[in-house]
């Protein structure tokens, strides 16, 4: 699979120019949080990415507990590092977000506690995946924790809205108040984060491959000696 | 004997691939009741490999591999000892007994144990056995179900000279009895007269050497 | 595959109770935690029925991650497992073994995590125990469903009782949610209705337990 990575980094620079042009000069300054609720912004399109690598960890696990085949391995370590990177950076802008917004650094809001557990559980992947192993068992052991990791998800995001209230609570949207010209900033901003993930996950999954054919001459080098 | 031996397995251009580096491939051999295949090659040629995709532990890349044998009729001796240290040598069996759904009792038991020379220790933890001992008991439970194809993966590794005798012995019956051996062997010099066929891995590619085991010289490999 | 799974569980029951020191550190650890937390109340007061429902459970988890490696070191200290995995019986048998044989352990050490919690928390059963009891079994098999399955994943490693807290807490956050709540209806809290915690513990044990018949022979067969 050749993607044309350069198109696509192209795109994702021009696309996030046109996005910075649509916050700071198309979308009205919000009334009562003033510029601060710009941050926004930036923080929705990376949670929403984040949740995606991590389908596609599962997914890419999956296919490699059916299949064997190592490149699924790789697609899932690289789209979980990813997923760990934005959703890290997500917590950051959502907390800067909190604070102003909620006059806290954290809450037990739902999507926040999701966010951070998500946050959790995909470390301790990304430390599995740096252990001492073989490297067919670790492929292995990690497509495992991939997977049980994104079954969890749903079941953490309805226990921590449980957890908030002795009611269960009505579905509560916090961009539902968006404008017209905020919602058309929103999607914009979204859409141009696609292309920058998607840089990312295949520059990534190429240099994970391509780490791999290294090791692999190496190898070969050294038992030949 | 009219009819042909059963064959017991068959491998058809085996190949294994660890990550992107080749292990081996264009494995080719088959076995017959009563047969003994040798292993040999240098270290890291793949022989632990071959043995694995043999038991139907790990899969092989490339080829087929045909085991005519049942996990309920394989055994799998390797160097390590597979024991309970906590448990006694008694218990071990028992354990392993049920495990494997045998319907064997104590006085049973016992005597598997007496026939590798634990008759006296079957009651001590097998944490104190020493190396040749717990060997030993480990070779009492491959034997439990009389298995009909054994895979021994260096099992003569640190044992005394009694403990060696022994497995040579258990291994000479199983064979007359119809079980097929495939054995990986570091002491080329003595197992050797005990082999039918020789198959060398190279470490390379393909083997280095697959046929009788009268005209295999272990001088072309040092190991 | 239940005869064959008690053949497992009765083996390692013997193992751990009676062989080794590995559930007498277990209850230990959690015994200690239970004290420790009687820091965190001031003279004469009592801890709020939720932190003391919460603690409890914390000594539970510890406890469990000891108690799933030591279950999982007995095969490995002499090459067992190879033994295990290459035998006639569903390598799914050897989970549902250390499952049941860990969930009798939890049990066993949460009978004494109880008192304690009552006498280090100053505690008292005064709420409603019969839907907090059937809180506990259903926490308990989640845990020790999805333990039975992590914990063969940090076998042969360093550092393995960390290694598996870090992977398996997080993942236990809806379980530990509800068994929370659950616990603090047993000690008087306010009460609340418990049925939809009852079904995130119900959906969390239905899910783990299919997850791990699937994924068990991957983690634990093969290669290692």
């Amino acid at each position: 699979m050749t993607l044309p990575v350069p198109l696509l980094a192209a795109l994702a620079g021009l696309a996030m120019a046109a996005s910075q042009w649509l916050i700071w000069a198309y979308a009205p300054v919000e009334a009562t949080l003033g510029p601060v609720q710009k941050i926004f912004y930036i923080h929705l399109p990376l949670a929403w990415w984040a949740l995606l690598s991590f389908g596609v960890t599962f997914v890419a696990s999956v296919l490699y507990l059916l299949k064997k085949n190592i490149r699924f391995d790789l697609l899932a370590g690289a789209a979980a590092e990813i997923g760990v990177l934005f959703s890290g950076l997500a917590l950051v802008t959502g907390s800067i977000w909190g604070r102003v917004s909620w006059n806290v650094w954290w809450t037990w809001d739902p999507r926040l506690t999701t966010t951070l557990v998500m946050w959790f559980i995909y470390a301790a992947y990304l430390l599995v995946r740096g252990l001492e192993m073989p490297r067919e068992r670790k492929a292995t052991v990690a497509a495992v924790l991939g997977v049980v990791a994104f079954l969890d998800v749903p079941l953490v995001f309805w226990s921590a809205r449980l957890w908030r209230s002795v009611h269960p609570a009505v579905f509560a949207s916090k961009e539902g108040g968006l404008t017209g010209e905020m919602a058309t900033t929103v999607i914009a901003c979204v859409a141009a984060w696609f292309f920058v993930w998607i840089c990312l996950l295949l520059t990534r999954r190429r240099q994970l491959l391509q780490q791999e054919r290294l090791l692999a001459l190496q190898q070969t080098l050294s038992a030949r000696n | 004997m009219t009819h042909a031996p059963r064959q017991l397995a068959a491998a058809r251009g085996l190949g294994k691939f660890y990550g992107p580096r080749l292990v081996f491939k264009d494995v080719q051999f088959t076995l017959t009741a009563g047969q003994c295949l040798l292993l040999a090659g240098p270290n890291g040629a793949g022989k632990s490999t071959l043995l694995k995709v043999l038991a139907g532990l790990i899969p092989a890349d490339a080829g087929t591999c045909e085991v005519q044998v049942g996990h309920d009729r394989l055994g799998f001796l390797g160097h390590v000892t597979c024991i309970y240290p906590q448990l006694s040598g008694l218990e071990n069996l028992r354990f392993w007994a049920k495990v494997h759904g045998l319907p064997l009792d104590d006085d049973a038991l016992r005597q598997r144990l007496a026939a590798v020379h634990l008759a006296d220790a079957a009651d001590d933890r097998a944490g104190t056995y020493s190396r040749g001992m717990a060997q030993r008991l480990n070779l009492a439970r491959v034997f439990l179900n009389a298995p009909d194809l054994l895979l021994l993966d260096e099992p003569g590794t640190g044992l005394d000279a009694a403990s060696s005798a022994l497995l040579t012995k258990t291994i000479r019956q199983a064979r007359e009895r119809g079980a097929g051996v495939i054995w990986i062997s570091h002491h080329l010099e003595r197992d050797l007269p005990e082999a039918d066929a020789v198959l060398a891995l190279s470490g390379r590619g393909a083997p280095a050497y697959h046929g009788p085991a009268s005209g295999y010289t272990p001088e072309a490999c040092t190991c | 595959m239940l005869r064959a799974a008690l053949i497992i569980a009765h083996k390692d029951l013997r193992l751990l109770v009676g062989r080794s020191s590995g559930l007498v550190q277990a209850v230990l650890l959690g015994l200690v935690l239970l004290f420790l937390f009687s820091l965190s109340q001031a003279p004469g007061q009592r801890l709020p029925a939720q932190s003391a429902a919460a603690v409890f459970w914390m000594a539970s988890l510890f406890c469990e991650i000891l108690v799933v490696n030591a279950l999982f070191f007995v095969e490995e200290s002499q090459g067992a497992r190879l033994a295990l995995t290459l035998s006639p019986m569903p390598l799914q048998a050897i989970w549902l073994g250390k499952a049941l044989a860990s969930l009798v352990l939890l049990l066993l050490a949460q009978c004494l995590f109880l008192p304690a919690s009552v006498a280090f928390l100053g505690q008292s059963f005064s709420g409603d125990v019969w839907p907090a009891l059937a809180m506990v079994l259903l926490a308990d098999w989640g845990l020790v469903a999805l333990g039975a399955l992590l914990g063969a994943l940090s076998q042969g490693q360093a550092a393995r009782e960390s290694l598996l807290s870090v992977v398996l807490f997080p993942l236990l956050l809806p379980l530990l949610l509800a068994a929370v709540r659950g616990m603090t209806q047993a000690l008087g809290g306010p009460p609340e209705p418990l049925e939809n915690w009852f079904m995130t513990a119900g959906a969390f044990d239905l899910m783990f337990t299919a997850a791990a018949l699937f994924l068990f022979p991957y983690v634990y067969g093969g290669d290692a």
